[in-house]
């Protein structure tokens, strides 16, 4: 409909300009009228729009960070400060020494008795040795699914949302602008963090894990997806208690299916 | 390309984390073990009261209280007001004590006794229900919340049934039929108290209010109110009056309709069954995981140690608990696809009528009073289209 607009506003090239632009508006106000009465979805909003993190994704190893080599960019750069402020007269009275590192072991903790950078870095690493990641998103949720670790989801609103709590821990989320948080408290203050954000074009999906122990400097970790096609399911399958997954080629009805038992 | 906002990440204003967040310990109303009080003579037909079972209703949730995916446990429920009602039916049926029995969609004035519930707690382990009974007069019979509890003993073998240990439904035993029996107990001790003849007087009113329901304008005047509310005869038609004998006819019609409905919640039943108590049993295996996994968090101690091992570790038992949490919400969508069908054939039995079983008894309702009154001549507007 929309086309056949343009094309009569193209028909009116000799007509004035001011005359031309009359009726061009005066057909888009019909056809957008002719929308409203079509049976589309109403908006919601209420809720916020977001980014589109849906799809699948495959790690991009060159552009994520290696974890040694981030936890030795960490020690280095805790080093050189720690230098630093030996270095200038004065800097350590009255303040809590910063880590020295001896090598890339051993090291004292980063405050009181959180646990070190390095055990920090590799439970980072730990947590992040998923190369492949399964994006749903809808207007009201997003869901990411990784192999080995529990789905996280979130809704799309704009305050932080509890999604599970036991005493194992708690998971919240949140929005930041387009940025998706997640935030995983477990006993003994340690945090772990994955910030999500995804590139406009929706093809580059980036994962920041950041891991705080008792409130001191975390481990930050990041990593890069890309976006890839993944081949289409030839079956399409129901969950069933007694029976447990119920498929059939795609494209079946599956109510057909759980009839014929 | 991406340009990538990432700021050193700074944490997001947390709740701390409490210690086990133990769900509040509601009292709850427990029957114990009840058997069911059977009588081998029936009461003599005149005293005979016919009950309805309606579909039970759900506690409704405050707002906030609702997570994630609530939704699927929100809809075994939702399912469960439906078959319910059905095993309350099989109790009152095996005590021998009451006419027929059915389970109904909406209250209906054709019969003596009607019995509503909410169902306020259902899982594998605890079943809560809120029980109010009420007679044609408008006499409460019953009102008080009845809970049992189950354990995993109740919860045969064969409930975890393969392909080669199919489910043995004749045998088996409802882990909450305490429940049962004490709500038919009940209704059989206000009975006795009420006595013989206000059970008879009792039938009349029924008989008088459906009549009232066919044909306001000529049965209405007939029944009046006394000093409690109740509803009582006042004048009663003739026996051989013709139009008495047409709202009879028309009782017999409905009942007949109400007893194929019936049927349908049988039907209902027996087919998902077997899927139901699977489902319960998931349930309380679930429980019982929770409950075990609650104690070793209390049997940890991870104030001492930071290293590598107690970092995965915590980070273990977190995902192992939100996986599992997972798969039983899986389970429980999974349980819901498998009644879907059940449900579909249900909604789909009334040949002519259509909606769901209860648009399919409101419309036949609405077509005996119409037939009625073209029976009789009162012949309306609606008819006459």
């Amino acid at each position: 409909m929309l086309i056949k607009v343009v094309n009569g506003a193209q028909k009116l090239g000799r007509v004035p300009n001011s005359l031309a632009s009359i009726v061009t508006a005066l057909c888009l106000t019909l056809s957008i009228s002719a929308f409203s009465q079509d049976s589309l979805p109403q908006l919601d909003l209420n809720l916020p729009l977001r980014l589109d993190f849906s799809g699948s994704w495959e790690k991009d190893f060159r552009r994520s960070d290696n974890w040694e080599d981030e936890l030795s960019r960490t020690l280095r750069i805790r080093q050189e400060s720690a230098t630093r402020q030996q270095s200038s007269p004065g800097s350590s009275r009255g303040r809590s020494a910063l880590p020295i590192s001896i090598g890339n072991v051993n090291l004292p903790r980063s405050r009181g008795r959180g646990a070190n950078i390095v055990d920090l870095a590799r439970l980072a690493e730990y947590i992040s040795r998923n190369s492949v990641i399964d994006i749903i998103q809808t207007r009201d949720e997003i869901s990411i699914q990784r192999n080995g670790e529990a789905t996280l989801i979130c809704g799309v609103e704009y305050k932080m949302q509890q999604i599970f709590a036991n005493e194992h821990g708690i998971e919240v989320c949140a929005w930041e602008g387009q940025q998706l948080v997640f935030q995983i408290t477990l006993p003994d203050d340690l945090i772990i963090m994955h910030r999500f954000t995804v590139s406009s074009n929706q093809l580059v999906l980036n994962i920041l894990t950041s891991i705080f122990s008792k409130g001191g400097e975390p481990f930050n970790l990041i990593q890069a997806f890309n976006k890839y096609e993944a081949p289409r399911d030839e079956f399409s399958c129901i969950q069933t208690l007694s029976r447990g997954q119920v498929c059939s080629q795609a494209g079946t009805d599956l109510s057909t299916v759980l009839d014929d038992f | 390309m991406l340009v990538l906002p990432l700021l050193t990440a700074c944490a997001l204003a947390l709740p701390e984390l409490k210690p086990a967040p133990i769900p509040l310990e509601r009292p709850l109303n427990l029957v114990g073990d009840v058997n069911l009080a059977q009588t081998v003579q029936a009461p003599p037909e005149s005293a005979l009261i016919e009950i309805g079972v309606q579909v039970f209703g759900t506690a409704q949730k405050k707002e906030g209280e609702y997570k994630i995916g609530d939704w699927v446990f929100d809809e075994i429920i939702q399912k469960e007001t439906q078959f319910l009602p059905h095993l309350l039916k099989n109790t009152l049926v095996a005590s021998n004590q009451w006419g027929a029995i059915r389970v109904i969609p909406e209250r209906d004035p054709s019969l003596d006794l009607i019995v509503e519930g909410q169902i306020i707690q259902s899982d594998g382990e605890t079943l809560e229900l809120q029980i109010r009974a009420i007679d044609s007069s408008g006499r409460e019979w019953l009102n008080r919340t009845y809970a049992d509890q189950s354990i995993q003993e109740e919860y045969p073998e064969s409930t975890r049934f393969t392909l080669e240990n199919t489910f043995d439904a004749i045998n088996f035993v409802d882990p909450f039929q305490d429940i049962y029996n004490r709500i038919a107990n009940d209704l059989v001790a206000v009975s006795i108290r009420l006595g013989e003849q206000t059970l008879v007087d009792l039938n009349l009113v029924t008989d008088m209010l459906y009549a009232s329901d066919l044909s306001p304008d000529t049965f209405s005047g007939s029944i009046i109110k006394n000093e409690d509310g109740l509803l009582l005869v006042d004048t009663l038609p003739s026996l051989d009056d013709p139009m008495m004998a047409r709202v009879a006819d028309m009782k017999y019609r409905h009942h007949l309709f109400i007893d194929t409905v019936d049927e349908y919640y049988q039907t209902l039943y027996d087919d998902i069954q077997p899927a139901y108590v699977l489902w319960r049993r998931y349930s309380i295996d679930q429980i019982s995981e929770i409950e075990t996994s609650r104690q070793e968090a209390g049997r940890s101690d991870y104030g001492g140690s930071s290293g590598f091992l107690s970092l995965s570790q915590r980070y273990d038992r977190f995902k192992w608990s939100k996986i599992f949490e997972r798969e039983f919400s899986d389970l429980a969508a999974g349980f819901n696809n498998e009644l879907a069908p059940a449900f579909l054939e249900l909604n789909s039995q009334v040949h002519g009528l259509t909606g769901t079983m209860e648009q399919q008894y409101r419309e036949w309702r609405g077509i005996l009073r119409r037939i009625f009154e073209l029976e009789n001549g009162e012949i309306t507007p609606d008819v006459t289209e």
